[in-house]
């Protein structure tokens, strides 16, 4: 065996026809079917929960992923299955599922391949921007066979964005720069779903077309900018307060933008303004509030004071 | 029919020519020195013999085929080449190091077989290495690992031996025990052996001719009476000495200016 | 002195070690399953029966990826440090890592949808990368001829540098979600892969491994040095050629499922020659299967130790790996030396 140089080539050749007829003869599943009326759904997103939530699906969901937070008590009763960036397919199967819904990005869509190939029904949305919001709430409750819900839960956001949207367009439109994050300055481009919110609730980007849907930028293009409104959705749900203050004093080294000079700089919760979701309406007037402050009246909540936003849970199902 | 035929044979190291027009004709079984000054080529022509550098005209036959026309392994298995050697940093037992020469020979799957363990043992004893078998090659002493690349050399069982100062780190027991060695190698099972060294006077009391290589690419071969001669050692080392005999031994001393005894010189 | 039995027995009881520890880590996980359920099969309706749904889809392709990238990385980790004559050499040192990655990240960033023998996109083009950079590093490390290794060592260096940069600039102006979606893949995961592509991976690592086997008994001789090699019989370029090649086909499978796993090419084969010696004709088997039976190891300690979160398997390595070799330094270090005299 060991010492002649041909065998090495013939072992060689022989390992890779073995490898290709063992792959082309392993039985290629069917796409599995979900039932029509699934019982037991698993949403693997904040966002999807929300949703499934909204549409009254709860008694049908049989575990959500550990990082959604709203409602409340989803991840609490729930059986959890992993984080949104790292899910546990163990877990997964271990619930029983008939029907998993899933959103478009990488990490999901490798576990999607691998759980249908294990005959579970995997349904993938795309939820980037708004459009995609009303198309996912559709998917879904054809899914899960309830499309009048679905149905209504559209209508309801739809017509509460228009109003607020209409209540926001009033002259003067500001520019906004949406900070992403501060170190090192990340902001939303204008093909981005912030952006959307930024365009809705009467404002303009103050960055314009970029090449990187979240392109990080330089001190010189802040200055030049010149954004009338700062908006920096916070990173961390639980210390709003302490990142309202860092991000003053970050923002104080540039006292010379519209922004900082004329104190609108808005550090505000990231839940509604970041997901896509039945909670849309009160993030979209959460920027409102931001970019046409006068619109409210002295005694509202300032966006800027303690406390959050959020409102009744129940909202949307009316 | 000569075991070594070395034909008008060149070599240069980038501009500089260290062999010019050199012709050898090994007779089988002989014993040849090699001498001459740092530079005149010596480890030069080791290393052409052995198969590792290629002459830039001129050939060489060994056993009458030429050199280029043998694989590696039957190279392996008609010359041994003993030299300074690079001690690996993963450490090989001084058993397993001679083990090594019977690779050209392993059958099967490349184990040793208990003939060949038999050939290495003999090889170790010969040398007086047995009693190092399991050590680690890195623990010896200079001249203890001397030894052991001879005893591999040994195990290799091939009627060719080239060495290159194979006693540079001996003391003189070990140096004679070396050369009796290589003279029962010779004599009684009728190996061709060439050697470099430094020591030409050991290396004449031993060896059937010397091949005096010189700085200027010329060379001188012939018995030890033919080569010590004043003249010659003067012409090609530059030094000047007293050549001399005791019995059969010719020795040559050479004597520099602040010699006890420098009238002496030739 | 090493026999053919000598081997053998030892071949058999670092197999036994690593059925044993696939055993356990197949019944650790997040989820609680127990052999005998997983006995009754799948069930009469398919797909009721969870444990043995979690056993066959998860947990088994997992730890035989986990088995099959760490034998072909401390294989090929035992091939390179024999070729290279060097103790710190892995097998990423000839450019393997940074090729494999920018093949990643350009998958990542073009979004590529094909796949290949059943491998996502990811897969191939690291696949890809990886080889092409050994060929890169190769024919640059030819072009000197007086000190081969050395150029060789170099040019992997300059390659790595230059496609580490260039993965840096990929990855600046990638989507979040793609930046994040590259580091995960840099930082060496075991995920979840169909058992078809896993066996059929494996079979291209056994054939790697083979290859490589036979040429151990030359890999011993060339620890002398090349010319040394020479004179008993070795053929250095032709070794060479083969120990680069098949190592690096091996590697790059690696890689191009699990992306950089560090630390068991560089450690396990000096584990294995720090207690067996450096014969490689044994050190190259055992370490391969000591270095699955380790990988196993740290992968289930990666998906269990945090959960329901799952670490990056190579913080597992490097953090196990490190201390647990420096016992063994210290205990055998009367063996051996680094310098010779």
């Amino acid at each position: 065996m060991v010492r002649s140089k041909k065998l090495n080539l013939v072992i060689l050749l022989a390992a890779t026809i073995v490898a290709v007829a063992i792959y082309y003869t392993s039985t290629k599943v069917a796409k599995p079917v979900a039932p029509q009326s699934p019982q037991r759904i698993i949403v693997t997103s904040p966002q999807l929960t929300e949703i499934a939530y909204a549409m009254g699906l709860e008694p049908r969901i049989a575990a959500v992923t550990s990082d959604s937070d709203y409602p409340p008590q989803a991840a609490k009763t729930k059986p959890t299955v992993g984080k949104f960036w790292q899910l546990n397919m163990e877990a997964i199967i271990a619930a029983r599922p008939d029907l998993i819904i899933m959103e478009k990005f990488d990490q999901q869509t490798s576990i999607g391949r691998r759980l249908e190939a294990l005959g579970y029904p995997v349904l993938t949305v795309h939820l980037t921007d708004i459009r995609q919001l009303f198309e996912a709430i559709d998917t879904v409750g054809q899914a899960a066979g309830v499309p009048d819900k679905a149905k209504t839960l559209i209508d309801s956001i739809k017509s509460k964005l228009i109003t607020l949207s209409g209540r926001f367009q009033t002259e003067p439109k500001r520019t906004v720069l949406w900070v992403m994050q501060t170190e090192p300055i990340r902001v939303a481009g204008l093909e981005t779903f912030p952006n959307e919110l930024i365009e809705l609730a009467g404002g303009y980007n103050a960055i314009g077309k970029t090449i990187q849907k979240y392109p990080p930028i330089g001190a010189e293009q802040i200055v030049s900018s010149a954004p009338d409104v700062i908006i920096q959705p916070a990173m961390s749900q639980t210390s709003v307060e302490a990142e309202r203050a860092g991000a003053l004093r970050f923002w104080s080294q540039f006292p010379n933008i519209p922004a900082v000079k004329k104190n609108r700089v808005y550090v505000i919760p990231a839940d509604t303004v970041h997901r896509l979701g039945p909670r849309l309406p009160q993030g979209l007037e959460l920027v409102g509030r931001c970019i046409h402050p006068e619109l409210y009246d002295a005694n509202m909540p300032d966006p800027n004071s303690t406390g959050n936003l959020n409102a009744d849970p129940n909202d949307a199902n009316n | 029919m000569a075991i070594i035929e070395v034909t008008n044979v060149n070599f240069s190291y980038d501009q500089a020519h260290i062999l010019e027009n050199l012709w050898l004709s090994v007779t089988p079984g002989s014993f040849l020195a090699v001498a001459g000054p740092n530079g005149a080529g010596k480890s030069t022509l080791l290393y052409i013999l052995a198969g590792l550098l290629k002459p830039a005209s001129g050939s060489v036959t060994i056993e009458s085929k030429p050199i280029s026309s043998y694989s590696f392994m039957d190279l392996a298995k008609k010359i041994a080449f003993v030299r300074q050697e690079f001690v690996p940093a993963f450490g090989f037992t001084v058993e397993e190091t001679v083990a090594m020469a019977r690779a050209p020979y392993l059958q099967g799957f490349g184990f040793e077989s208990r003939d060949d363990l038999a050939i290495v043992n003999e090889a170790l004893e010969a040398t007086e290495t047995a009693q190092f078998a399991k050590r680690h090659l890195y623990q010896l002493s200079g001249g203890e690992r001397q030894r052991v690349f001879v005893a591999r050399a040994l195990a290799q069982q091939t009627p060719i031996l080239l060495l290159d100062e194979p006693t540079s780190f001996l003391d003189l027991k070990h140096q004679v025990d070396i050369y009796d060695l290589l003279k029962k190698m010779q004599t009684r099972l009728g190996k061709t052996i060439l050697l470099i060294s430094h020591d030409i006077n050991v290396a004449a009391q031993y060896c059937d001719n010397i091949l005096l290589l010189s700085a200027d690419r010329k060379y001188h071969f012939g018995t030890a009476e033919e080569i010590f001669r004043p003249e010659l050692i003067k012409e090609v080392f530059g030094v000047s000495g007293y050549a001399g005999s005791v019995g059969k031994e010719r020795f040559f001393i050479p004597l520099g200016k602040f010699a006890k005894d420098a009238e002496l010189k030739g | 002195m090493l026999t053919q039995t000598t081997l053998i027995t030892r071949i058999m009881i670092a197999l036994a070690i690593l059925l044993v520890v696939c055993g356990f880590c197949l019944m650790t996980g997040t989820e609680k399953i127990s052999p005998g359920n997983i006995l009754k099969g799948p069930g009469l309706v398919p797909g009721s029966n969870i444990e043995y749904e979690i056993f066959i889809g998860v947990r088994l392709p997992r730890v035989l990826l986990a088995a099959l990238v760490g034998a072909a990385l401390a294989g090929s980790g035992v091939i390179l440090q024999a070729i290279l004559r060097n103790p710190l050499a892995d097998p990423f040192i000839l450019g393997i890592s940074s090729g494999a990655g920018l093949g990643a990240v350009i998958a990542i960033i073009s979004g590529f949808t094909f796949t290949f023998l059943g491998g996502s996109p990811i897969t191939v083009c690291a696949f890809a990368g990886a080889l092409t950079t050994v060929w890169i590093v190769w024919a640059i490390g030819r072009f000197t001829t007086k000190s081969e290794l050395t150029s060789l060592l170099l040019a992997g260096v300059v390659v790595n540098a230059f496609f580490s940069a260039l993965i840096m600039f990929l990855t600046s102006i990638a989507k979040s979600e793609q930046m994040q979606a590259t580091v995960f893949w840099l930082m060496g995961n075991i995920s979840e892969t169909s058992l078809p592509v896993i066996i059929v991976n494996f079979v291209i690592v056994l054939a790697g491994l083979a290859v490589l086997w036979s040429i151990c008994l030359e890999l011993n001789l060339l620890s002398f040095g090349e010319s040394q090699a020479q004179n008993l019989g070795v053929d250095p370029t032709r070794i060479k050629l083969i120990a680069f090649g098949a190592s690096a086909i091996i590697t790059a499978v690696a890689v191009s499922l699990s992306g950089l796993v560090g630390f068991v090419g560089l450690i396990v084969p000096h584990a294995i020659r720090l207690v067996l010696g450096p014969d490689h004709r044994q050190l190259l088997p055992i370490s391969a299967i000591i270095g699955a039976a380790f990988l196993v190891l740290a992968d289930t300690i990666a998906r269990t130790i945090v959960a329901p979160a799952q670490l990056p398997v190579g913080v597992i390595t490097a953090m196990t790996g490190g201390p647990f070799f420096l016992i063994l330094l210290a205990r055998y270090t009367r063996k051996i030396s680094w310098f010779s005299k």
